[in-house]
């Protein structure tokens, strides 16, 4: 058997061009930066950002995405004539940054504007600025091709123990601040009229510059780093989650949300060990997250409640985590004897089982279509969680302490993972997924293993769900359908499987669009489908790759031998 | 006598119509390196399952140092047999460090709470796997950075990383299935010395190759496989000079290209 | 026993349904290895399909069942290989060569994206939709069992065209290049079989079942809605498992199991029609689990 390599001995026919394209580019960004984009003011106000002919008014006032446009264009300068790197991927990257925002600022205000005359001439003003950042962007995205798209860069230097510190400091405090950014940009839904646009637009701008930054290598840098000083790194994370509520972002709305978030988060990174590490693809997981839920709410006292006891918090979530994890090893024992899509959609079956049962009210325990409402708040030392607090002069919104319950959850969960990877039990699950003939052969009792990933998966859903049992008052079997598991899993794919920073980015991105994009909602779940489809064929390794995983789901990055070929190979060895 | 440290008794296996192996019998002697070789099917690979627990046998046994060996291969390894592959198995998307680790994951004693907590034994232990990994690095020759994915390693290191993580298990027997398929003669001559080094440290070893110049010169004993049976058995002199091998093994011209078409095969697995 | 009687029948009839759904996923499993989850939603666009052609008629013919129900059977089949081939061109064919995670994935992209396309687009599609009652009205009557006729005109195509799918499969040129893609992609394709053609083609008979299934459906229960592809997909996917994927006579012969056992535990099972789909959930984890290969395949020889 022979494979052809497609990606190197052919020369793109743009080569010769790729450095006049990316300066022309990365020029003609910083140009339709300052031109205006709105050819008259829109009838829900100013475009974001004085983009209408008022620009003029206040020069090099540059704001909002026509400053994300500005630095792009300025980095595509620095790209193409710095030496980085991975030139290719780079610039291709922020090409596409460009070309995002460009088009998104264009294609809203042609629809806002009622015309294409919004963003061209009209009445003799004229606004051209998305048409150049769109030719920008392409010429970029060209420039990209022409240099080539070549490995990802590997950064071999390896830091003091000081200095990785800091860099990792550094980074994760950029990332909160980008957090608190994306959550703020724009306002909340209807507050703002263009908050879609914002964000979309934000999102087109921190795509582009994570990519770049993913293609010159930093991304797995930083993340080698993060591994190495893990512990460090998680207690910077969960610290610089911590300081989000003293943001912007620090209002009863974005804490109910970001708490929201944490709590698929840390059922994400359950999942991830079941499917990221493991390789066991679950296509029914949330409904350990719902027998949790429904086992908390039945002890919680609630007026629905099966059970007349009230037990406290802790007592009641570690047994909700206990049934969970006795659930998980149930349906996990199939693995013992099915492997790969057949396991696939034993799961689902059993996912089924329980929104049916749920659904009909199994054993008096669910409460059926009524659900279990009136669940009491947590509560420490008499304050109630979904209260507000005030510790001396400074005021924390309502939902604060929820925040910071769910921000320790994540981090134990977080921390749970990490730990896992890095150990005996990590090794062999991802042994497994790699080659379970081989793992067997080296003595890894398999069907031991894979139950304990199920177990382990199931407990940490289940105490992920009896948070949300108390922090949404309400259980009801509607939350944990088939569909709900599909968007979990999609959050792990999209994160990066077996990557912990890619679980909880999925399921941010995931459960933050839908408040973004509320003139969209009507498509929501279409475009999530889409967005599935779209992810298998162009990023399958998802946003954030983890180091193991990245050639597991794609081929593109590969230093020696082509991934094909090993795959080719553990085939032809099993046939 | 002593008991020998691996014994073959009488193994046979039959897939539905078909016996592949017909009362085969190997001793190995504890210190000995015997080959194992055959034209194309004659059950060489379906004999190396049986020893490796893969295969339960049709019929007969199949002892280590006196005791039967159970039917399944994470037990088997358990017990002291470790096995290489013909198509090379690494664990592709896994450091060359992490490779030989899971090698030494029967011979560590994290349970699963130690693993979620990384307490101080954890440590130790990760330590001393380290540690003995690194070694078996060393020994098998790889001196390379060991957090390379192993799927971006030459071919020659791949195979040799796959001896090193089998040697991780503390084997007392070591199944090499056609280690130098695809390699050079430098690299081959390289294997040759590595297996007497692997012998040295007391592991016994059983070698399935083509490469019967490569047997001769390696084995303290070389049994002959044809159609399942076995043919001969004896020293490497002994084994050379019987007529019924050279006619049912090395007399025929046409063999010597069916080899090299096997070691392109492994060239490009 | 007159109970029990009706209950097979119902049971058959909806077996007949399942069927004709089950035959898509057992081809597309037999060439490619692809859960094709979408297959469900292919079957419910279908129906849409047939009913949007029935609101798209003249008056006049809206009266005329000769002419309106075959109109409808042509408008549900074209548009289930509409959405079939293009699924199959841009969804699953770049991932031909992927990791297995990879297009089941993808294919729960796809069934996502079809059902929420037909309830975004099509008008009125988030309730229950009324068929068009222009297929034979009345029931057949046998002592005292009766039959819905629409019930019979299931029965009938779906063994009808399955006999006929089992026939050109192993009778003609282009359905033994199926069966030689199935065994063996390489070698078919070195014998001059062009693999994309035999999958293209897969995918299209596996749609033009699933197309007279939507359109029957819609008779037989006089009204749709936009979930009954993942709840009729899945029972299509046990009963393929059921009878062992890849085999045409399995999956109609497991559909009818399926059917019979949908209707029987809802009649005779503790908790009635509302655990009806539980149990069917359950026979399809036992045989995964203890048959794999289905009732009436091979088992697979141990590999190493």
């Amino acid at each position: 058997m022979s494979t052809v390599d497609t990606t190197s001995g052919k020369r793109s026919a743009l080569a010769p061009f790729a450095k006049p394209l990316a300066a022309v580019g990365g020029v003609l960004a910083i140009v339709a930066a300052l031109l205006p984009w709105v050819t008259f003011t829109l009838n829900d106000g100013n475009w974001p950002d004085k983009s209408t002919l008022q620009f003029f008014d206040a020069p090099f006032a540059v704001t909002g995405f026509r400053w994300h446009l500005l630095l792009l264009g300025v980095l595509i300068l620095v790209a193409a004539f710095a030496p980085i790197p991975s030139r290719g991927r780079v610039v291709r990257a922020l090409g596409w940054g460009v070309a995002v925002v460009s088009f998104i600022n264009g294609a809203y205000i042609t629809a806002k504007g009622g015309g294409l005359g919004a963003i061209t001439a009209l009445d003799g003003a004229t606004a051209f600025g998305s048409v150049a950042g769109l030719v920008a962007g392409v010429l970029t995205i060209l420039a990209g091709y022409g240099y080539g798209i070549t490995p990802v860069g590997e950064w071999k230097f390896k830091p003091p123990t000081p200095v990785a510190y800091l860099v990792l400091l550094v980074s994760f405090a950029g990332v909160l601040l980008a957090v608190a950014a994306m959550l703020t940009t724009g306002g909340v839904g209807t507050s703002n009229p263009y908050a879609g646009a914002i964000f979309l637009s934000f999102l087109g701008f921190a795509g582009g510059v994570l990519g770049a930054l993913s293609g010159v290598g930093f991304i797995r840098w930083l993340s080698v780093l993060s591994e190495e000083h893990r512990v460090f790194s998680v207690i910077v994370l969960a610290a610089c989650a911590l300081l989000l509520p003293f943001t912007d972002a620090g209002n009863e709305y974005w804490m109910t949300v970001a708490a929201n978030i944490g709590i698929y988060a840390a059922t994400a990174i359950g999942l991830n060990i079941v499917v990221g590490l493991a390789g066991l693809l679950d296509l029914g997981y949330v409904a350990f997250m719902g027998i949790g839920a429904l086992v908390a709410a039945n002890f919680s006292g609630a007026a629905a409640a099966n059970f007349g006891i009230e037990l406290p918090f802790p007592v009641a979530a570690v047994i909700a985590a206990v049934v969970a994890g006795i659930f998980g090893a149930i349906v996990g024992s199939p693995t013992l004897r099915v492997r790969g899509d057949y396991l696939a959609i034993v799961t689902l079956a059993f996912g089924e089982i329980f929104t049916r049962s749920a659904q009909n009210d199994i054993g008096g325990m669910t409460n059926g279509s009524n659900a279990i409402p009136g669940i009491p708040a947590l509560s420490l030392f008499g304050k109630e969680f979904n209260r507000e607090l005030s510790i001396g002069a400074v005021k924390l919104p309502a939902g604060v302490l929820y925040y910071i319950l769910i921000v320790l959850l994540v981090a134990a969960t977080m921390a749970v993972f990490a730990n896992l990877k890095f150990s005996r039990i990590g090794r062999a699950w991802i042994a497994i997924r790699e080659d379970e003939d081989a793992a067997r052969a080296m003595g890894i009792r398999t069907g031991q293993a894979k139950i304990l990933a199920f177990l382990i998966g199931a407990t940490l859903a289940g105490l992920a769900g009896a948070v949300f049992a108390h922090k949404n008052a309400t259980v009801s079997y509607e939350s944990f359908k088939f569909l709900e598991s599909i968007t979990l899993l999609a959050a792990v794919i999209l994160g990066g499987m077996g990557s912990i920073p890619g679980a909880v980015l999925g399921a941010s991105l995931l459960f933050v669009l839908p408040e973004k994009l509320r003139d969209f909602e009507e498509f929501r779940l279409m475009i999530f489908g889409l967005a599935l489809i779209l992810i298998m064929r162009f990023r399958p390794q998802g946003l954030i790759p983890d180091r193991h995983r990245r050639a597991e789901l794609a081929d593109e990055d590969v230093g020696g031998a082509p991934v094909d070929e090993v795959h080719a190979a553990s085939k032809e060895a099993k046939a | 006598m002593t008991t020998p440290v691996l014994e073959a008794r009488d193994v046979s296996m039959v897939f539905g119509g078909l016996k592949a192996l017909k009362g085969v019998t190997l001793t190995l002697e504890e210190g000995k390196i015997v080959g194992l070789i055959g034209p194309n099917g004659a059950g060489k690979t379906t004999f190396f399952n049986c020893l490796t627990g893969l295969y339960t046998p049709t019929t007969g046994q199949v002892l280590l140092k006196g005791n039967t060996l159970p039917g399944d291969p994470a037990k088997v390894t358990d017990a002291g047999v470790a096995r290489t592959f013909q198509n090379i198995r690494l664990f592709p998307s896994m450091t060359v460090l992490e490779n030989v680790l899971v090698g030494r994951h029967v011979r560590m004693k994290q349970g699963p709470l130690a693993s979620l907590f990384h307490g101080p034994a954890y440590h130790r232990g990760e330590k001393a796997a380290r540690e003995r990994s690194r070694e078996l690095l060393e020994f098998v020759g790889l001196r390379g950075p060991d957090d390379e994915l192993s799927r971006n390693l030459p071919y020659g290191d791949q195979r040799r990383l796959e001896i090193a993580r089998a040697l991780a298990t503390d084997p007392a027997v070591l199944l090499l299935d056609e280690p130098t398929a695809g390699m050079n003669p430098q690299e081959t001559e390289a294997t040759q010395q590595l297996i007497f080094r692997i012998r040295e440290t007391g592991v016994s070893v059983v070698v399935i190759e083509h490469d019967i110049k490569f047997i001769f010169g390696l084995c303290d004993s070389v049994s002959v496989l044809v159609q399942g049976e076995l043919l001969v058995e004896g020293s490497p002199e002994v084994v050379r000079a019987d007529p019924r091998v050279v006619e049912a093994y090395l007399g025929k011209p046409p063999e010597e290209v069916e080899l090299d078409i096997e070691a392109a095969k492994g060239e490009q697995a | 026993m007159s109970v029990l009687l009706q209950q097979l029948v119902n049971g058959i009839v909806q077996g007949s349904l399942i069927a004709l759904i089950a035959l898509g996923y057992t081809m597309v499993y037999g060439i490619i290895q692809l859960i094709n989850f979408a297959h469900g939603e292919v079957f419910m666009v279908a129906s849409y399909g047939g009913l949007a052609t029935f609101t798209l008629l003249p008056d006049d013919l809206k009266k005329s069942p000769a002419v309106a129900l075959p109109l409808m059977f042509v408008g549900g089949i074209v548009v289930a290989v509409v959405v079939a081939v293009i699924m199959e061109r841009f969804a699953y064919r770049p991932l031909r060569n992927a990791p297995r995670l990879a297009p089941l994935i993808t294919a729960l992209g796809v069934s996502v994206f079809l059902q929420e396309a037909v309830r975004v687009w099509y008008p009125n599609a988030t309730s229950n939709l009324p068929y068009p009652k222009v297929f034979p009205e009345g029931n057949l009557s046998l002592g005292t069992i009766s039959v819905p006729w629409t019930g019979v005109l299931l029965v009938v195509l779906s063994v009808g065209l399955s006999i006929l799918l089992q026939t050109y499969i192993n009778r003609s040129r282009m359905g033994r290049a199926m069966r030689a893609t199935a065994q063996d992609p390489d070698t078919a394709k070195l014998m001059g079989v062009n693999p994309d053609r035999v999958i293209v083609l897969t995918f299209v008979f596996g749609a033009v079942l699933a197309g007279v299934a939507g359109v029957m459906f819609g008779g037989y229960l006089s009204n749709i809605n936009i979930d009954m592809g993942f709840q009729n997909g899945i029972f299509a996917f046990t009963a393929a498992v059921l009878g062992g994927v890849g085999s045409i006579r399995g999956a109609v012969i497991g559909a009818f199991i399926i059917g019979l056992i949908k209707t029987l535990a809802g009649q005779y099972m503790p908790g009635g029609t509302q655990y009806d789909y539980v149990w069917i959930f359950i026979v399809l984890i036992l045989v995964l689990v203890f048959r794999p290969q289905g009732l009436f395949g091979e088992p697979e020889r141990v590999r190493a």
